[in-house]
């Protein structure tokens, strides 16, 4: 039974339930779902609180509390503040500079300093507990020591005043409020100076005027601080998907009903699907949880403010993140099952996950770092790239190419684990439980096999893809010089899509040569007749797929093209100019007849015949043309995605021809005609063109209905060579 | 109705190959209990994965009716059930959860599944407890639970794993009682079991493994015939000596 007609009538539905319900009972899965970000957010929230606030000082509202021992001495500072408010709001010349902030960069000094004085709060102390309470952070200044002069005349507001304060040291709010006093004492002095200076009626200057000003930016240390939410909400949501991913898979071996599960008709991948979706419904619910803690912390608890500015952390950013945690919750979730599935216990599971752990704070360690910034060569890399783009999305708007590009990984990484973790689900449990280990699947199998398996492929998969990416991006290195370019792609292409799965497929024992079609079979109940007639057949076939794929290729990415993003396209063609200078020759060696060859080989070889092994043919061709469309998308740091849809209607029409005649060579063939013609066309001036095609981008309407004839012609015939196939 | 043909399987520990089962054969008919015999490592478990289709023999056959179990092993588990020694039950979800989850898993209709879980629940004496959490019950009444899950979708062959292992003497009389009761239902029942006074008092025939092969096959009397011992125990130790020896 293949694995989607086993999920159909609503049976994945079903199993996920079971498996939701298993966690979701579960008072461990409910208390990191819940309790975690509850207890959580709030401490970070203040520990943040107070780290900011020690080395920057406070939010602007926070009041400054003055702590005095008795009535008298509150009077006294009270008349001074209001004395020195006075002369604040006349706009009296002082010289003591008033420090800026962030936020007050558009307002006046007066209304800056008139803001602060407003800040400052009175209360009163018993004597015992005054040192006390100032370092316990109830009071941010303790008067100590307070002597009126009685020469002091209020009404001429001629001051004779000693006093003495208390403030902590290193904390920037009690130094700040310190500073606030300082400041207001010196106004009252200058103007007492000042009136002594006129009723002499000389011209008494102050010995030094000295004026001072900062320059360059101030440092901001709310940006790393921001920096941490992506992190706390990544690793949150990591912590809510361990304990279902260990529960449902070596906690079902510990309680012993794994074997009876396995032993069921129900395909191992289905069962896998079914805990996976439960896993990644539980991670997504815990991101959520987290997010809305994070938000009602940031909002409520005054902190978004200090971080983000007036507006706070608004509720937009925290959509924006969640598909990206959701997207990371996918991929995280096949990782933690794929470790999980060889765990035979909870203990061993968590040994496997511990690392794990560790490991992936050390590139949340890096966007902590300044200045790091999302490039597309950092989106490829895991989890690194998630909270890149976590961060940029806080900070306002994320490069758009490396959010792709992170997307893209992010989902292919994820695609590829859940495929060993689905190799990895059955193998511990169809061979020798006890003896099976990570070295197993690395090891060379005892028997031959007629064909490559789904988890040969998706081992091999999982070394390409970022292999592939790091190729890709090294492109750059080499830019203008194209020609030594399509040499060092048709090189890679050769290695990465031929030569090591070869090797891979012979260490594997797999009869590659058989089952791709490599080598004729020998067939006894067919006639040489027989055989000779299908050929011709197929021959026809591929004559008239390969002179008619190209124009609905071509159509396909010039109506994508004409919706994809504009920006991409001076890229692409700024590369056409540079290929005009290249021989033909080389163009056509290099981008039709090694790609024709190495990506038959790979995506009709290898991807297709180790899906069918697994699903139906006809999700087999869907998902390898998938694939072979993926990567055809991606080249260097641009995406091409007008190209995605023709791409994958190619390859599928390969597939179809791969599948039906039993080899990879016809496609080979259709393949490397098809991308010749799209060179030369691709070579041509638009007035060359001009002729053939009209004035017009596109094909002539005629061209297209023969052409669309003549494919569904070539699909017939190919369907009638596998029935005889089939018959025999 | 299990028909095993010179089975043969061999794995990979720390890079040496060890065989596991040697050239087994046997068969058991639709309504006959066979015992399958021998100490812990003789094979007994590897032989009733390849019957399953869990493990695929390197060399020979297990045919399920009159198809090969090889060539489509996950279509053929529709037509066993199996109870094993280690088997437990979901903490979390309640009897009729887990039942209806597993008939879920062998493809058995609602309407069918829901009639059978009665049936079965009310002839183990667990159909009071259908609603409770797992977690909540008694060793007998999980034991009589696995009993349930491992017949909701009918098979024609059971098979059981060492069922009686760790088990005291209510819970053996349980499992003898079982599998008299799938005896006479007409289902072909494959034991695997060390509890050699066990096996004579349930099984029709025998046939014992000793380090992966099969040492004598037959029924009671022929056994005794063979060897000259008149209980299991005697013949086994006899066995043991001569292959040590």
């Amino acid at each position: 039974m293949d694995v989607s007609s086993y999920l159909s009538g609503g049976r994945l539905q079903r199993l996920c339930l079971k498996e939701l319900r298993e966690s979701l009972r579960d008072r461990r899965t409910v208390m990191t779902l819940i309790l975690m970000p509850i207890l959580v957010y709030p401490l970070l929230s203040m520990a943040l609180q107070r780290l900011l606030i020690g080395a920057t000082g406070s939010s602007p509202t926070t009041p400054y509390v003055v702590g005095v021992l008795e009535p008298e001495q509150g009077q006294v500072i009270e008349e001074l503040i209001y004395q020195a408010t006075v002369l604040v709001d006349n706009e009296v010349p002082w010289s003591i500079p008033v420090p800026q902030t962030n936020e007050s960069q558009s307002e006046s000094r007066k209304e800056r300093e008139l803001k602060e004085i407003e800040r400052i709060r009175l209360v009163q102390v018993d004597k015992g507990t005054l040192r006390d309470s100032l370092e316990a952070g109830l009071i941010d200044i303790a008067v100590v020591n307070l002597e009126t002069n009685d020469r002091m005349n209020r009404d001429a507001a001629r001051w004779s005043l000693n006093a003495e304060i208390e403030f902590r040291q290193g904390d920037a709010h009690s130094q700040d409020a310190a500073g606030l006093l300082r400041r207001l004492c010196q106004l009252l002095n200058d103007q007492q100076f000042r009136r002594l200076s006129q009723s002499l009626g000389s011209g008494l200057e102050p010995a030094v005027q000295l004026r001072s000003k900062g320059v360059g930016e101030k440092p901001d240390a709310f940006a790393s601080v921001a920096s941490v939410i992506p992190l706390v909400l990544i690793l949150m949501t990591i912590t809510g998907a361990v304990y279902p991913a260990i529960d449902l898979t070596a906690g079902e071996r510990e309680r012993g009903t794994m074997e009876a599960m396995i032993a069921t008709p129900a395909p191992r991948f289905a069962l896998l699907l079914s805990k996976y979706v439960a896993v990644v419904t539980v991670a997504i619910l815990t991101a959520l949880a987290n997010l809305l803690a994070t938000w009602i912390t940031l909002s409520f608890g005054g902190l978004g403010r200090a971080l983000f500015g007036e507006g706070g952390f608004s509720l937009w950013t925290l959509l924006q993140i969640l598909p990206i945690l959701a997207i990371f919750a996918g991929f995280f979730s096949s990782i933690l099952l794929a470790l999980c599935s060889f765990a035979k216990s909870f203990k061993e599971a968590q040994a496997y996950l511990i690392p794990v752990m560790l490991l992936a704070l050390a590139p949340g360690l890096v966007t902590l770092m300044p200045n790091v910034e999302f490039t597309s060569l950092l989106a490829v890399v895991p989890l690194l790239n998630v909270l890149l783009l976590s961060r940029d999305i806080m900070a306002g708007g994320p490069p758009i190419v490396p959010t792709l590009i992170a997307i893209l990984t992010t989902i292919g990484y994820g695609g590829a684990a859940l495929i060993v973790a689905a190799n990895l689900f059955g193998a511990a449990n169809s061979s020798l439980a006890s003896q099976a280990t990570w070295g197993d699947l690395l090891r060379r199998p005892l028997k031959r096999k007629s064909a490559p398996e789904i988890g040969d492929f998706a081992l091999y998969l999982a070394f390409l893809f970022p292999v592939l990416f790091i190729v890709s991006s090294m492109g750059g290195y080499f830019s203008g010089q194209t020609a030594l370019l399509m040499g060092l792609n048709a090189i890679a292409l050769v290695v990465l899509f031929i030569l090591l799965p070869i090797v891979w497929l012979w260490f594997q024992k797999v009869a590659f040569r058989e089952s791709f079609g490599l080598v004729v079979e020998s067939e006894p109940m067919t006639s040489s007749r027989d055989l000779s007639v299908r050929w011709v057949q197929i021959g026809v076939a591929v004559f008239l797929l390969a002179s008619t794929l190209w124009m609905f290729a071509l159509e396909g990415v010039l109506f994508f093209k004409s919706w994809s993003l504009a920006s991409f396209v001076p890229e692409l063609e700024k590369l056409k100019a540079s290929w005009m200078a290249i021989p033909l020759v080389w163009i056509l060696a290099t981008q039709a007849l090694v790609p024709a060859i190495a990506e038959e080989f790979f995506f009709r070889g290898f991807a297709l015949q180790a899906m069918k092994s697994r699903f139906r043919i006809l999700w087999a061709i869907v998902a390898s043309s998938f694939l072979f469309a993926l990567f055809h998308i991606i080249s260097g740091n641009v995406l091409s995605l007008e190209k995605f849809v023709p791409t994958l209607l190619l390859g599928m029409a390969l597939g179809y021809v791969a599948w039906t005649s039993g080899s990879i060579l016809p496609g080979m063939m259709i393949h490397m005609i098809h991308n010749s013609i799209v060179l030369l066309f691709s070579r041509m001036e638009k007035e060359q063109l001009t002729p053939w095609f009209g004035s017009s981008e596109h094909l002539p309407a005629l061209w297209l209905i023969f052409g669309g004839i003549a494919a569904i012609a070539a699909l017939a015939i190919l369907a009638n060579v596998a029935r005889a196939r089939a018959l025999r | 109705m299990i028909r095993a043909n010179h089975l043969y399987k061999q794995f990979l520990v720390r890079g040496q190959p060890l065989v596991a089962v040697d050239d087994v054969s046997f068969q058991v008919a639709s309504g006959e209990v066979y015992g399958l015999l021998g100490p812990n490592g003789a094979g007994k478990t590897t032989t009733l994965r390849m019957v399953m289709g869990l493990l695929e023999p390197d060399r020979g056959e297990v045919r399920i009716g009159n198809s090969e179990v090889q060539l489509d092993p996950i279509s053929h588990r529709k037509m066993l059930g199996l109870i094993s020694t280690n088997d437990g039950v979901y903490p979390w979800l309640s009897v009729r959860e887990m039942l209806l989850y597993f008939a879920d898993l062998y493809a058995v209709e609602l309407t069918v599944a829901k009639e059978r879980m009665v049936q079965l629940t009310q002839q183990l004496g667990i159909y009071s407890i259908l609603d409770q959490r797992c977690s909540t019950l008694s060793t007998g009444q999980k034991q009589r639970v696995i009993l349930a899950r491992g017949l909701m979708h009918d098979p024609p062959v059971m098979l059981l794993d060492e069922p009686t292992r760790g088990l005291d003497v209510v819970g053996s009389q349980t499992i003898f009682r079982f599998i008299e009761l799938i005896r006479s239902q007409g289902k072909a029942v494959l034991l695997s079991t060390h509890r050699l006074d066990e096996a004579e008092r349930v099984c029709d025939r025998f046939g014992l493994l000793h380090r992966g092969k099969m040492q004598h096959e037959g029924t009671l009397s022929d056994l005794q015939q063979a060897t000259g011992h008149s209980h299991l125990t005697d013949m086994f130790i006899e066995l043991i000596q001569e292959t040590n020896g």
